[in-house]
């Protein structure tokens, strides 16, 4: 079997979109996932956030935090799609070291 | 001089109740810094070596995805 680990996505998304699009936006790209044998764990809007500076003249932005187990190659690809999206403020992906509790 | 006068360390803040530090509670993390954004020093916070270098990371994620401030100066 394939290397499968666990990440940590955050996302930041324009704040002109309608917090209801969000998730089922994010579930289709989350496909990638899926499709490459991973399972998305969960998906977790927060919603409307103020931002301390402004990314992309924005002051706000929709946050969402993903879960995911897959592999390397399919979380690569899922920031890579993400980050070409115009509505995608920033994304930063982080493996949870300490795989604790 | 009045300072060794004094108890051994001022606290560990880390009686919060938690152990590890999520880059992700903002709220959190804003005690580790200072109202200027800049990040607290172990003699402030009273934490162990390994528990502030894992908090100033904490604080730098939190900082890339706009959750702190960068502050400065």
């Amino acid at each position: 079997m394939v290397f499968m680990r666990h990440y940590e996505m955050m996302v930041i998304l324009d704040p002109n979109l309608d917090e209801r699009t969000v998730a089922p936006t994010l579930d289709t790209f989350l496909n990638v996932i899926r499709t490459s044998g991973g399972n998305v764990e969960k998906v977790d809007v927060w919603g409307r956030r103020r931002l301390s500076f402004e990314i992309k003249k924005q002051a706000e932005g929709i946050y969402a935090v993903l879960d995911i187990n897959c592999e390397t190659a399919a979380v690569k690809e899922l920031d890579r799609q993400l980050s070409l999206q115009d509505s995608v403020l920033r994304t930063k992906v982080l493996r949870r070291e300490s795989a604790k509790k | 001089m009045t300072r060794f006068t004094g108890k051994k360390k001022p606290n560990l803040l880390k009686r919060e109740g938690v152990e590890e530090v999520d880059w992700k509670d903002a709220a959190l993390l804003r005690k580790f810094v200072s109202d200027r954004g800049k990040i607290r020093s172990r003699r402030v916070t009273g934490l162990t070596p390994q528990q502030q270098r894992t908090t100033a990371k904490a604080i730098k994620n939190a900082r890339e995805m706009a959750l702190l401030p960068y502050g400065g100066r």
